[in-house]
Order: structure tokens, then C-alpha cells, then sequence
């Protein structure tokens, strides 16, 4: 149960949010996957409000991703399968140096490989710039005809993975974890015990296929793919309570959050930080603004004076 | 939203070697300047302007250029595909008298949005440029309209750019807006040259979700999408951007120089 706290119209609620010993504006991620292959769109998220924005998914080469269609729309989201579709760390980090000219915005920059060293050196690159975190994409559902099943879905794989990322890296680690599997706490405290800073949960569920049914073929060129938005928001809340019990460091709750009360809800869940990413699709990038206003009177209404201040919702519920 | 829809090509037109029209016998709700998402399902996606709308049908205009161009063109009447959208801005219709200017297989959005400004009453020229009279594309629909077409082809014996053609018609008329498609360097060219004319151009660059969601398409430094905020871009959108005519992203984001690469080269 939410701890009851009396009712009544506060002023002075404020949206900053400390993370990992960054002062954010707003508790509000552009998540790692949606928009983020260039300054310019890294920015004018930074600009709508909000507080950390994440690069997409960087490898050490570059990458085309898969050809189309890489998405199709479903009754309450998105199927994507993009394909980690990056110009290559060095260009990924010339983005972020310009963006870091016209913002003080925190941004996280996402990586990917297939092996410890891989992401080792990934995360050497990304602590030689001027980025301020690193998020570790350990659940990627839609590459694993190339590089196997996800990485996240093992716990000792995880470890092996932060522990050797904790050892290259300078910056704060994030893992982002995947929902589709059996025991998500299990796979969040081998990625604490390894070293990791934070964790990000949830990347996509599934995957998931769509067929047409005039041409008797999947409609991604992928085959299937990760699904994203409001249908997942159960899931994802659901996978953030549990992560919440089961760790100490914070956490950036991702998975189907639409508007003001599905942020609350996922502070209430046990996240610090919420992202915003499918949503984006019909509201735009104006729906940070728009979060962070709603969520702001949310606070005052229930007297809550920052984001890090709504009570959690106490174990033993999941 | 738009949805998905899987129609048969309805009826197929030559319109040069490598450039033919598909129709599609379907109600889509668009307006010009906007496109559609085309894929046979077989491994690609690309995005089309549409070169007509109405009446219960809609075309897109394609020139055979890749692996997946090929397979579209070489398609069969009854042949199916996956078609999402109208997705995308779309040209402001204006009332008075407009110019025109097409460069390649980029001229034929521009006839569907001659079909609005003449309902709107309109009185519009068209500049129909190609490099040679057998890549001029839609002389004929165009002829069929009530406005005034001037070709500009590069290689005729007399040889004339549609830039310089527009040019010459500014200097001698007064245009109450301009429109403009066609090559990345044709336009940037063109915008330099026109003084204080009101413009919109149709923008290519690459796309991948063509519903504003994956980044590829973004422009610099606005961060705003081709796909969303485009293709269609007003004057005072283009003035702020500072990669038109210098760069693009490729697919996979890298950014590579405009002139690279000329127009329609999905």
C-alpha cells in the first residue's frame, strides 16, 4: 500500500531529482533506442524537459542495422526490430561532444558488444568524453540471429560483463536489463554485485511477430521484435518493484510510460529516474514538458517537496 | 493514426526507362507533399512521395536505382504490398500565382499538389526539369492541366538547368510563393538565388520508421524529424538548418556529404 499521507495543496514541490551525483532538472530519461543518433535530437529532448537523455545503442563499428520495415504498430504500442543501427562509437561520441557544447543536460552514452572486452573498450571510449554516464544494453531483443540470445538473460554473464566494464570505465554504470526473463531480481543483484551504479529497466518485451495476413509474411524484416509501449507498462512496473526490493542502487524505470501518472507510478514502483520512449511516437518531444508539468502538480497536490520523496510501495506486493 | 494496409497494384504506368507509376485503388487520406511506406515484406522498407491522390486511388512515382527499386518496378499488376502512412508534413496551398520547380523523379509530387493549388484557384507554372527528354517525367500529365510548363532539360542542344530556368521566370514575373523538389544541391541553389520569395521544399533524407520514433531522419540542429516534421519545410524552418545542402545521416547515422548522392536514390 502507498503510505497514506494527508491531502492537501503544497506550492514548493520541485521536479529536481539527485542521480548518482548528478543535480537532474527532471526525473525524466530519454531512453536509450528512441531518437538519440544525433546531437540535435538528443538536445531538443534536453530543451522539452528532460533531466538525462541516453544515446542510442553505440558499438564499437558501425552498424546499418536491419533493413525495413524495422517497425509496425500494434493495438497499444510498437514492434521494433532497428538492429542497433549506429554510425560507430567514435562518431556516436562526436554527437555527444556537440551536444555537450549546447547543454549542461546530463546524457548517458548506451553500448553494445557481444564480449566482456568488447564492451571493455567500448567503455574506455565513452569515459574519455565528455559523457556523463554509460549504460550498459544487455537486452537487446532483436540481434540474436547475429550475437545469440540477450546478454541479460544470465546473470553470471551480466556480472562477467560489469565487472569487466567497473574495471575500464571512469563513469557511473547503468545496466539495462531485460524483462524477458525468469528472474529479473536475480539478474539485478549479480549486476550490483559486479559493480554496476544503476540499473534501467525494462528494454522491450517479448519478442513479439506480427503477420500479414494477405502476404502470409512477418511484417518485420527481422521476423519479430521488441514490443515497447503502454501494453508493456504492467510488465515494466511490475519488474521495477521487484528490482527495488532486491537492490540498493537506483533505479531509471523505461516501459510504457504516457503521461503523469504513469511516471508517479513508476516512482511509486521504487524508480528514481522514469523514461519516456514510445510515448514519444503520438505525443512528441513536447511530452516531457507536459509529464514533468503534470507530475509536478501531482507532488504539490500530495505534498510530496521532490520525486525522490514519493513513497515507495512496500515489499512483499510482487 | 494511419494503419497498415496490404493493397494489389491497381494499374502501372511507364513514364521513362527507369521510372514508372503504381497506383493503388484505395481511399488514403493524404495531402501533398506527404509519403507512404512501401515494402513487398522480402527484406525492405522505403519511403514515397505520393505523385497523385483522389477519387479512391493513390500513385507513388519510382525510379528503378537499387535491389528493392527493382523488385517495385518489375511488380506486376496484383502484385501486393505493405503500404503505412500518409505520414509526414505537407505543402501549404496558396491561391495566387505560384512557381514550381522539379528536378528528376522528384517532379511528380509536385503534379499532386498542382491538383490542390488549382482547386484552391491557383494559377501555377511549373518548371519540369530532368537531365534528358527521356528522363523528363509527367510533361504529359502536366500538359493536361490548366498551367503553364516550361522544361528545362541539361542536356539538350541549347542546355538549360531548372534552377536557371527558374531564375529567368522570377526576374521577369512576380510569384507570390514558391515551391520546390528535386536534388539536395538543385535546391540549396535554387533557395540562394530567390530573394525574399516565400518557399517550402520537399526534403529527402533517410528514413527508417517513417513515424518519428527512430532518429534517422533528424535535422541538424533543430533536432526535428523529415518524417514528422517534414518533408515539406517552410523558409523560415530551412534558414535554420545547418546541414541542408552540406550533410545528411546515412543508415546507419554517419554522416556523409549531400552531394554524395542525388535525389530519389532509395
Amino acid at each position: 500500500m502507498v503510505t497514506k499521507i494527508p491531502s492537501g495543496e503544497c506550492m514548493d514541490a520541485t521536479l529536481r531529482t539527485r542521480f548518482l551525483e548528478l543535480d537532474l532538472a527532471t526525473p525524466l530519461v530519454l531512453p536509450a533506442g528512441v531518437l538519440g543518433t544525433s546531437f540535435s535530437s538528443l538536445l531538443a529532448c534536453a530543451r522539452c524537459g528532460a533531466g538525462l537523455v541516453t544515446t542510442k545503442s553505440a558499438t564499437l563499428t558501425e552498424r546499418t542495422g536491419h533493413p525495413g520495415p524495422v517497425v509496425v504498430e500494434t493495438p497499444a504500442g510498437l514492434l521494433n526490430a532497428v538492429g542497433i543501427s549506429n554510425p560507430g562509437i567514435a562518431e556516436v561520441l562526436r554527437e555527444v561532444a556537440v551536444y555537450r557544447r549546447h547543454t549542461a543536460v546530463p546524457v548517458a552514452v548506451s553500448v553494445f558488444a557481444d564480449s566482456p572486452a568488447d564492451f571493455a573498450e567500448l567503455a574506455r571510449r565513452v569515459s574519455d568524453s565528455p559523457a556523463d554516464l554509460l549504460e550498459l544494453n544487455l537486452s537487446c531483443p532483436n540481434v540474436s540471429g547475429e550475437f545469440g540470445a540477450p546478454l541479460a538473460g544470465s546473470p553470471d554473464t551480466v556480472a562477467a560483463i560489469v565487472a569487466a566494464v567497473k574495471h575500464a570505465a571512469r563513469l557511473p554504470l547503468i545496466a539495462k536489463l531485460s524483462p524477458n526473463v525468469t528472474d529479473i531480481a536475480a539478474v539485478g543483484r549479480a549486476a550490483e554485485q559486479a559493480g554496476a551504479d544503476a540499473l534501467c529497466a525494462i528494454n522491450t518485451l517479448g519478442p513479439g511477430m506480427v503477420i500479414d495476413t494477405e502476404l502470409g509474411l512477418p511484417v518485420l524484416s527481422n521476423g519479430s521484435g521488441g514490443l515497447s509501449g503502454a501494453a508493456i507498462r504492467p510488465v515494466a512496473v511490475r519488474a521495477v518493484h521487484q528490482l527495488a526490493q532486491s537492490v540498493g542502487i537506483p533505479i531509471i524505470g523505461v516501459g510504457g510510460v504516457c503521461n503523469a501518472v504513469d511516471a508517479a507510478e513508476m516512482l511509486i514502483a521504487g524508480a528514481r529516474l522514469v523514461g519516456v520512449g514510445t510515448a514519444l511516437w503520438s505525443g512528441g518531444i513536447e511530452l516531457f514538458g507536459d509529464i514533468g508539468r503534470n507530475l509536478l502538480a501531482y507532488l504539490n497536490r500530495r505534498c510530496y517537496p521532490d520525486p525522490a520523496a514519493v513513497p515507495r510501495l512496500e515489499p512483499s506486493h510482487a | 493514426m494511419p494503419e497498415r494496409i496490404t493493397l494489389p497494384i491497381a494499374d502501372i504506368a511507364e513514364e521513362s526507362p527507369d521510372v514508372r507509376t503504381l497506383s493503388f485503388t484505395h481511399p488514403l487520406a493524404a495531402e501533398p507533399g506527404q509519403f507512404v511506406m512501401i515494402s513487398d515484406l522480402k527484406g525492405d522498407e522505403k519511403p514515397f512521395s505520393l505523385s497523385d491522390c483522389g477519387g479512391g486511388s493513390f500513385s507513388i512515382t519510382l525510379r528503378r536505382v537499387g535491389p528493392f527499386t527493382r523488385r517495385l518496378f518489375d511488380a506486376r499488376r496484383g502484385d501486393l504490398f505493405s503500404i503505412r502512412g500518409a505520414y509526414g508534413s505537407s505543402f501549404f496551398v496558396h491561391s495566387g500565382r505560384v512557381l514550381l520547380v522539379g528536378g528528376g523523379c522528384a517532379v511528380p509530387p509536385l503534379f499532386f499538389l498542382c491538383r490542390r493549388l488549382l482547386a484552391a484557384g491557383a494559377e501555377p507554372t511549373v518548371v519540369n526539369g530532368a537531365r534528358s527528354a527521356d528522363a523528363l517525367l509527367f510533361e504529359r500529365r502536366f500538359q493536361a492541366l490548366p498551367l503553364h510548363q516550361l522544361t528545362a532539360l541539361e542536356d539538350a542542344p541549347e542546355p538549360l538547368t531548372a534552377v536557371d530556368a527558374a531564375l529567368r521566370l522570377l526576374q521577369n514575373n512576380r510569384f507570390d510563393a514558391l515551391y520546390a523538389a528535386g536534388p539536395e544541391m538543385m535546391l540549396a541553389s535554387l533557395i540562394s538565388n530567390c530573394g525574399a520569395l516565400d518557399y517550402q521544399l520537399l526534403i529527402e533524407r533517410y528514413m527508417k520508421c517513417g513515424i518519428g520514433i527512430c532518429g534517422s531522419c533528424t535535422l541538424d540542429p533543430l533536432g526535428i524529424r523529415a518524417c514528422v516534421e517534414g518533408p515539406v519545410l517552410p523558409r523560415a524552418t530551412v534558414e535554420q538548418l545547418t546541414e541542408f545542402g552540406v550533410y545528411r545521416r546515412n543508415s546507419s547515422g554517419a554522416r556523409v556529404p549531400v552531394n554524395a548522392r542525388r535525389s530519389c536514390e532509395q
